[in-house]
């Protein structure tokens, strides 16, 4: 029978990971166009438009950082998330131990590397698609400290060092909100799913 | 009859000849032509470098004339356009076919990008080759574009890996992975046996030889050394499978443990499987042996008849060993204590 040839020819397949990862994904992409939607007064179709293009980006970023991080970790590591990926559980060797930590330092890494990428990814996008504002110009130091005194004394917050002079700039604050409700969407959905066990694992 | 064949022909006429020279026909035509050169030039030895520049122009035009055929054709199985992703087929395999050996691996994962070229190309540059600059809408849809070819390239890179990790560790493939949140197996395949099965068949082999035919006694005091022995044995199988190492001998473990039965003993052979399973505690293989004594009179008749009395009432050890290797869950050691 060739047609089981071929089937046993292409072995263990990622069909899982695939279909959970693209249904993942349009839960994040629309949580996150509302968040965009809402914090940068967009329309409906480029929020969508925006929401799809950083989360693409950030996935696929992250599957080749997760590929090329996998080829360069010790041997006893690798075989634990191999046994991750093809069991869904750790099994005992020296680093048991340890996984736990590592696991929650890698989401809060993830995150963070998540939320970059994606502000990043936003500024590009709106040069590529030329509606990125004016970048305001640096202004010089003693003017730009005359000014945050100047303000200091009329009662107003003052700039912290990075951000904009009108505090944190309105793009990072709302790709933050965003990032951060499609990760707290997805954990609930995975710790839900892990623990009612849907579709049989 | 006649009719209906010419109606035939002419429909075929119609197809082949192009409308205008501005048509997919055309480039179609500039492959073939270009493809039959390819072959005139290797027949009158041109340099290799014509005749891969001539097949490179052949292959290019199919690529772009199939998919041009495609799109004008209206030929969109579910409303999506497949045109770049057949002509970007069409590259990969002309890229990487010639390359042999794993030619697939590299081929599917450049697949995606290839196609996401083939749509960028032409709303990129035009035909005189200076840089067209689309609207935003368009760039909007590229950039998605990109990111979703990027995906599905990951995705390609991602099955790779996996193949990788059972390259390395074949045993994995012999256990369920209906756990697994990531990966799915279409089931019907044949599941090849643990290496483990190689291991015990191994470790059955040296202790015939060490211990099958041997005086009794001798093969008694080889007994007490017991610890002595599963080291020796641990090592002659490591030894014996280093000559095709694989990355997961490391993670298999031999044991032996004797116990008496009777007149003579069964001794059991685990293979244990200390790697990643998936069942908690793991699994390991088992062979029941059978080391029993046996009076062999006829060899002692024919070896000497002035044999000193009470020889031919010497014992010798008879080993033989269950072909089959049950697969059992958990530790042996957990069950029979530790050595």
């Amino acid at each position: 029978m060739p047609i089981t040839n071929l089937l046993s020819e292409l072995g263990i397949m990622p069909l899982r990971a695939i279909v959970f990862q693209s249904l993942l994904l349009m839960v994040a992409i629309v949580l996150e166009a509302m968040v965009l939607r809402q914090q940068l007064r967009l329309g409906y179709r480029p929020s969508m438009q925006y929401a799809a293009t950083l989360n693409l980006l950030a996935t696929s970023l992250g599957w080749m950082a997760f590929l090329a991080i996998e080829a360069m970790l010790p041997l006893p590591l690798r075989s634990q998330i191999i046994s991750y990926v093809l069991f869904n559980r750790f099994y005992a060797n020296s680093w048991r131990e340890m996984l736990p930590v590592a696991v929650v330092l890698a989401a809060i890494a993830a995150f963070f590397a998540t939320y970059w990428i994606k502000l990043q990814g936003l500024t590009w996008l709106l040069k590529l698609l030329g509606q990125a504002p004016a970048e305001a110009p640096p202004i010089p130091l003693e003017k730009d400290r005359s000014q945050i005194y100047d303000r200091a004394r009329r009662g107003q917050i003052a700039a912290l060092p990075g951000m904009g002079p009108q505090g944190p700039s309105p793009r990072a604050l709302a790709v933050l909100q965003a990032n951060a409700a499609s990760f707290t969407a997805i954990l609930v959905v995975l710790l839900v799913v892990n623990q009612v066990g849907v579709l049989g694992w | 009859m006649v009719g209906f064949f010419r109606q035939i022909l002419t429909d075929l006429g119609n197809l082949l000849r192009p409308p205008r020279y501005f048509a997919w026909q055309t480039v179609i035509y500039m492959s073939l032509f270009s493809w039959l050169m390819s072959m005139l030039a290797r027949a009158v030895f041109a340099t290799p470098f014509t005749i891969g520049l001539l097949a490179t122009i052949s292959w290019i035009c199919l690529a772009i004339g199939v998919g041009w055929a495609l799109e004008t054709n209206k030929i969109r199985p579910f409303g999506i356009s497949i045109a770049p992703w057949v002509s970007g087929a069409i590259l990969c395999l002309f890229l990487f076919g010639s390359w042999g050996g794993r030619w697939l691996q590299p081929a599917l994962v450049a697949w995606p990008l290839m196609s996401f070229a083939m749509v960028a190309i032409p709303t990129l540059v035009s035909w005189d080759l200076s840089r067209k600059s689309p609207s935003p809408v368009v760039r909007q849809q590229l950039a998605l574009l990109f990111c979703l070819s990027l995906l599905f390239s990951s995705w390609f890179q991602f099955y790779f890996r996996i193949q990788s990790w059972v390259r390395d560790y074949p045993s994995l493939v012999a256990d369920s992975v209906d756990n697994s949140a990531f990966v799915y197996r279409i089931p019907g395949q044949a599941i090849a046996l643990p290496a483990g099965v190689n291991h015990l068949t191994v470790a059955e082999a040296m202790l015939q030889e060490q211990v099958n035919g041997k005086p009794w006694p001798s093969v008694e005091r080889w007994l007490l050394n017991e610890e002595g022995q599963r080291q020796a044995l641990q090592r002659q199988v490591q030894a014996e499978m280093g000559q095709h190492p694989s990355l997961e001998d490391a993670l298999w473990r031999l044991d032996l443990q004797p116990l008496t039965n009777g007149l003579g003993y069964t001794l059991k052979l685990w293979a244990i499987w200390t790697g990643p399973a998936a069942t908690q505690g793991g699994y390991y293989l088992e062979k029941t042996c059978q080391l029993m004594p046996v009076n062999q009179n006829v060899i002692t008749q024919t070896e000497d008849t002035g044999a000193p009395p009470g020889y031919t009432t010497t014992q010798w050890a008879s080993l033989t060993c269950n072909l089959e290797t049950p697969r059992q869950a958990g530790n042996p050691r957990a069950m029979y204590g530790s050595s």
